[in-house]
């Protein structure tokens, strides 16, 4: 059970900084989730919380006790690498019980807690094995294992699902979905897969280039992007961008006009922008509605037919892409014309410096 | 990467491709295009026929036929006599007792040597490369320091430390200089056997080096991470992962290292002409002795002794290849 507060956290490289001070309270039992693109110091993140990397600036409390110069195994951590890192030439056994005859625990009480983990984790039968021996998701098992025997404060996992097939990822997923509610230690995870961002955290933290953009809830970070990165992060399909111009102010709408002089309302605070600004508008696929009577035309070029869902990809008149996403399946076909509509609740505004203008009708939209 | 290549060495290419297109095309033509492979095989397999395996016919019956002469149709027959005067002793611990007991004596001295080269050559090969495997300032250079011995031949490596070494060398020269007496470093005869042994590590250890090197940096560093995590203190880790996983490597070092020392000669020869007396002499040395150098040459004899030794190496070479293929394996 463990509090961890990240105030100001630098990292610096050889004259680079990968971590542009970063301040970050995880609570006691919370799933927190990192997530951003390759190379925007999620990674770096995790491993300097776990240790593995020194921190450069700022400072790393856990449960209010300053650790920055504690070392990995005295910060009470467990982590999940990506490759796994077990030991390939110890049993599972041996493995899991590693970390515990480093600190010297009874004996009985490793085979003890082995035991359980290895219940738990549904790998009993494979104590015996080499992790040569063993398939990836059952490699998997036994790396989480490993963390949960030394009965950490908080779990840490550096994208441990990467490595798995698509199935297996979901399963596991949901396994560790599952830990996290039986034992509820606080866990950190590192993915820059959004799905498994959305599915499992109780709070997700968006970072780029080092810096963070927004830290949320799942459905916070969906419905109230705080700015345009993260609004085309999260989401799959990616939100549907163009640019406008405000046209008109008003109290609880803007007027926008498209470079075709169309105009739509976007239910969104009018505040930090005035008519005549360029603004970027975006809607989330699952939010357009397309038809043949209202909205801006379009080709469909492609249909993807799930059968439960569709998927349409179009072209405005301009050539742009505009991707929508329906429930359920369509009689429309590649290459018929057709009407796409922004409806005003499910607009997104974003300023020229991305930065996102407060959504006023959220859940009113379609 | 794939560059491009300028028209002036396609033209030289283009020009080679036709010097070789006409024989190459007519050899197919003469004796099939599958046969050709064993056309390109011919001269190394005359080669080696003619250097390696018939020597090793000749050899057998050589240790098989006695007198000092030359030529085999004058070399009377004598069965395993040549074997047995070698391998007459009527205490194989004292090779004074034996019948040839400079044979022993290189024996013993060759056991010794092998022992004590390979001992303590792969554990300072293993500190070493445990010590550059670290980030320490001058990687590169200190890589290449310990290397360049490996480079040297033989007898430059031995005539550098007979330099040093000799009654009125380099090393005697600073002793004396700082007031100490100087020591005759190759003439007594147990500073003789230090030497041979100091001079082959520092000649060959910058290969095995290499190689325990290339094993460490094989460990994959999210291991050495997963124990830093797990609270493995420095001594468990090295003893719990890293030799562990640099097991299979150390058996290739060992078996490589053996079968090395068993053949030690050329510094050895140079360095100390396996003197004084017989202290240095290695089974190599005798064998070469016995059969070149002495007066008469008694060629059975050093045949003999050649596959007895042949026997030894056999053994460590199998060794070797089970090494090798487990490490493979695994």
């Amino acid at each position: 059970m463990a509090v961890v507060e990240l105030q100001n956290l630098v990292k610096d490289y050889a004259g680079f900084r990968a971590i542009h001070g970063v301040d970050l309270t995880i609570d006691d039992g919370e799933f927190c989730v990192f997530v951003g693109p390759s190379g925007c110091g999620k990674s770096t993140l995790l491993r300097m919380i776990a240790g593995l990397e020194s921190i450069t600036g700022g400072e790393l409390r856990i449960d209010g006790t300053r650790v920055n110069e504690q070392r990995a195994a005295e910060r009470g951590l467990a982590m999940v690498f990506q490759t796994y890192a077990l030991y390939p030439h110890m049993t599972v056994r041996e493995n899991l019980a590693f970390g515990l005859e480093n600190i010297k625990t009874p004996k009985d009480e490793i085979k003890k807690r082995v035991d359980d983990a290895a219940r738990m984790l549904q790998i009993e039968e494979h104590l015996t094995r080499r992790p040569k021996q063993l398939s990836g998701g059952q490699r998997q098992r036994v790396a989480i294992g490993r963390a949960v025997v030394r009965e950490p404060k908080v779990f840490l996992f550096d994208e441990p699902l990467s490595n798995l097939d698509a199935e297996l990822r979901v399963v596991m997923r949901g396994e560790i979905s599952q830990l996290h509610r039986r034992l509820g230690n606080t866990m950190i995870y590192v993915t820059h897969d959004q799905v498994e961002a959305m599915t499992m955290a109780d709070k997700i933290v968006v970072l780029k280039a080092g810096l963070i953009q927004q830290v949320g809830s799942p459905l916070d970070l969906y419905n109230r992007p705080a700015n345009q990165f993260v609004a085309g992060f999260i989401g799959s399909p990616r939100m549907n961008f163009m640019q406008m111009t405000v046209a008109e102010i008003r109290n609880d709408a803007i007027l926008l006009k498209d470079d075709e002089g169309r105009s739509f309302e976007a239910a969104v605070s009018p505040e930090g922008v005035a008519a005549g600004d360029t603004v970027t508008v975006g809607v989330r696929p699952e939010h357009l509605e397309i038809g043949t009577e209202r909205g801006r035309p379009v080709t469909v070029e492609t249909i993807e037919q799930l059968g439960g869902e569709s998927y349409l990809y179009c072209q405005d008149q301009s050539g742009r892409p505009i991707t929508v996403h329906l429930s359920g399946q369509t009689r429309i076909k590649a290459g018929e014309e057709a009407k796409v509509f922004l409806p005003a609740e499910a607009v997104h505004v974003f300023k020229e410096d991305g930065a996102a203008l407060e959504r006023l009708r959220i859940g009113e939209a379609a | 990467m794939f560059q491009p290549l300028n028209s002036a060495a396609q033209l030289g290419y283009r020009t080679v491709f036709n010097l070789f297109e006409w024989p190459m095309a007519r050899a197919q033509r003469l004796v099939g295009i599958r046969r050709v492979a064993w056309l390109f095989l011919l001269p190394n397999l005359l080669i080696f026929g003619l250097f390696t395996f018939l020597p090793i016919i000749l050899n057998v019956f050589y240790a098989t036929t006695g007198s000092d002469a030359i030529l085999l149709s004058q070399r009377p027959y004598v069965g395993a006599e040549n074997f047995s005067s070698l391998l007459s002793c009527t205490d194989y611990l004292d090779p004074n007792s034996c019948r040839r007991d400079v044979f022993w004596r290189a024996v013993y001295n060759t056991g010794w040597f092998v022992v004590l080269q390979v001992g303590f050559m792969v554990l300072f090969s293993l500190i070493t490369a445990l010590i550059l495997n670290r980030d320490i300032p001058l990687k590169g250079f200190f890589r290449g320091v310990f290397f360049y011995p490996v480079l040297l031949s033989p007898v430059v490596v031995a005539l550098i430390w007979k330099w040093i070494l000799q009654r009125y060398g380099v090393f005697n020269a600073g002793l004396e200089g700082m007031g100490f007496a100087s020591v005759d470093w190759l003439t007594d005869a147990d500073w003789a056997f230090f030497w041979i042994i100091f001079v082959s590590i520092w000649a060959h250890m910058g290969f095995y080096t290499l190689i325990l090197l290339a094993g460490l940096q094989s460990i994959p560093s999210d291991v050495y991470e997963a124990a830093e995590m797990d609270g493995a203190s420095r001594w468990r880790v090295f003893a719990k992962i890293t030799m562990p996983l640099l097991m299979p490597t150390m058996v290739v070092v060992l078996v490589l290292s053996l079968i090395r020392a068993v053949q030690a000669f050329d510094e050895i020869f140079v360095l100390t002409g396996g003197g004084p007396g017989s202290a240095t002499t290695l089974i190599l040395q005798y064998i070469y002795e016995t059969g070149f150098a002495s007066r008469p040459q008694l060629f059975g004899l050093a045949a003999a002794a050649s596959i007895l030794m042949a026997v030894v190496l056999l053994v460590l070479t199998l060794l070797q290849l089970r090494a090798t293929r487990s490490q493979a394996e695994g």
